[in-house]
């Protein structure tokens, strides 16, 4: 078990590595994650058949909170100025720490770029970064006293507001596609920014081990990855693309889970080199963007 | 690239060394054979029709983006004048990032008040290397003459080593080396991924009145061409900027310009680095070499 406590760095570190441990901004796992679409109702189909729930619904713009156990996902039509795209992108991660203010400040002074909250999509006034491409990175320091869902939501009557999950399915990850020899500068970002370590190559989760993967600095209990993924070799010009692509879901039985999964509907890619086994799977894509990544992972 | 064209494609203009619309400097560039070139912020805030129509023009030219420069004084200050450079620092980004481009040149701060502190210079290095990662952009950090303190680029080195950011490299100005004395042997301690872009001029005048020009046009080409072909010994293989700035050329016709500008592409690429001549191993020879 790695301390909990939040070491502050000391100036020692020409010295010894503070490899483990060190989480600056007191992370503590994701808030929720938001996907944004002008096609709101085909993602909800798609979310409800992986085990997600309708639960609350924004008091006055097009936002949906979607549920199951632990994981939260917010499902944002609302177009602020800018055109929606059919094929849903994830559009942000919340990250819990420690204090949010402190948190923004922080990575302002590191480099980051702030959104002005008069532009932030949701009325919340939470603070937040760019991200990679047009997504942002949330700071959430309420999710301990209460939620911030009270504030802009309205429960969905006769819901129940905490859905368990399907076959204990938690948040393990998400993969992010980066250009050419841009690996490099994306560690250094999440690491700076972020706290986040970057795994040795032998380290590997899943089925699908290309690229790099970053662990966040949050406790075992609510830690999770962030995979980084060039293009293949020989591919050119794609450093414009880059984004959040997919979502990796941690499951204790991903044979069981990929069941369950299947009995409500769900098809997964079942090829020569990708297919289910016991350390992972890969759902199909829906809606032309759309895919989750089931990981082999116990929670503690 | 036929030898008859002659192989220039590593060379290219600034604007600076031109005068007249950005339009027909671009086309003056072009028209000479060039293929890639340096642009300065001020040719697209001066541009008619703003910033939109400077990208529009530029991106419509066909020509590559060497680099943006210049960001000016931006490390060792504090409070609020931090603040403000920080924001100076990032409509540079976003206008370099609206022109496609990937490199983001930054001299060496010129500012009485800068701290000379290394540990607080790092630090800026560092948050302006992070700014520019979401964007795609290298920043390349020259010293100069005019530096409050980082005069040389042995000391722009250094603390580019310091800060340790993929995205942050050295910009090398030949022509400082060339009229400073810095001793060249230095320039075995560069590692030639991290020396982003190289910038040159040939050297006239007197040493305390010396103006720049093309290369090979100077009184100092021989030591010019030395230089270069060290640096492509250690392996770089990146760009080479003309920077010259030279008011005798802003009253010249643009195509002498740049045809001055040719000649110069040409000596370097043909007689100094043999270009044309096929060497299929020596890229490799020489890297093993460098490591």
């Amino acid at each position: 078990m790695l301390a909990t406590s939040n070491l502050t760095q000391t100036g020692g570190d020409d010295r010894e590595a503070i490899a483990e441990g060190a989480n600056p901004l007191g992370l503590e796992g994701v808030e929720f994650i938001e996907y944004a679409t002008s096609k709101p109702l085909a993602l909800g189909q798609v979310l409800e058949s992986m085990g997600f729930r309708p639960v609350a619904r924004h008091r006055s713009r097009e936002v949906l909170l979607y549920r199951q156990g632990t994981i939260n996902i917010i499902v944002n039509a609302h177009a602020s100025g800018t055109e929606l795209s059919e094929k849903p992108v994830i559009s942000a991660i919340a990250l819990r720490v420690r204090d949010a203010a402190a948190a923004y400040r922080r990575a302002l002074d590191r480099g980051a770029w702030g959104v002005p909250t008069h532009v932030a999509v949701m009325e919340l006034n939470i603070p937040a970064i760019h991200g990679v491409g047009a997504s942002r990175i949330y700071f959430v320091d309420r999710h301990k006293v209460f939620s911030i869902y009270d504030v802009d939501f309205t429960p969905i009557p006769m819901v129940d507001q905490l859905p368990p999950a399907i076959a204990g399915l938690h948040f393990f990850g998400v993969v992010q596609y980066i250009g050419n020899d841009r690996t490099e500068d994306w560690t250094e970002f999440y690491r700076e920014l972020l706290g986040f370590a970057e795994l040795p190559p032998e380290q590997r989760f899943g089925i699908l081990p290309k690229g790099r993967i970053l662990r966040s600095p949050c406790p075992l209990a609510s830690r999770f990855y962030i995979q980084l993924i060039e293009p293949e070799m020989g591919v050119l010009d794609v450093e414009d693309d880059e984004g959040l692509q997919r979502l990796g879901l941690g499951s204790a039985d991903v044979l069981a889970t990929v069941a369950e999964l299947s009995k409500r509907g769900v098809e997964f890619v079942e090829s020569g080199s990708v297919h289910s086994d016991v350390r992972g799977a890969l759902t199909k894509t829906w809606l032309g963007s759309v895919s989750f990544e089931i990981v082999h992972n116990l929670r503690a | 690239m036929s030898h008859y064209s002659g192989n220039i494609d590593d060379f290219g203009m600034d604007t600076v060394s031109l005068t007249g619309s950005l339009e027909a400097r671009l086309k003056a560039v072009q028209a000479a054979g060039f293929t890639q070139i340096m642009l300065t912020a001020k040719d697209l805030v001066d541009q008619p029709g703003g910033l939109d129509a400077a990208v529009a023009l530029v991106r419509g030219s066909g020509l590559r983006i060497t680099g943006f420069q210049v960001l000016r004084d931006f490390e060792g200050s504090s409070g609020r004048l931090h603040d403000y450079r920080i924001g100076i620092a990032k409509s540079m980004l976003a206008m370099c990032h609206a022109l496609d481009c990937h490199l983001l040149l930054i001299r060496a701060s010129s500012a009485k008040t800068a701290n000379s502190d290394t540990r607080a210079l790092v630090r800026d290095l560092r948050q302006l290397a992070v700014l520019a990662i979401p964007m795609n952009i290298k920043i390349a950090y020259t010293a100069g003459s005019e530096a409050h303190s980082v005069k040389e680029f042995s000391q722009a080195w250094d603390l580019v080593c310091q800060a340790d950011m993929p995205n942050l490299g050295l910009g090398l100005d030949l022509f400082e080396l060339l009229t400073s004395g810095a001793p060249e042997s230095e320039l075995e301690m560069l590692d030639p991924d991290k020396l982003f872009l190289v910038q040159l001029a040939d050297a006239m005048g007197t040493p305390d009145a010396h103006f720049r020009v093309f290369p090979g046009e100077g009184e100092h080409s021989e030591a010019l061409a030395t230089l270069v072909k060290r640096l492509h010994g250690l392996g770089y293989r990146g760009a080479y900027s003309f920077a010259v700035f030279n008011d005798d050329y802003l009253q010249m016709p643009l195509t002498t310009v740049a045809q001055n500008a040719r000649r110069a592409a040409l000596w370097l690429g043909e007689d100094v680095l043999q270009r044309s001549v096929p060497l299929p191993n020596q890229i490799r020879l020489k890297r093993a070499m460098a490591a």
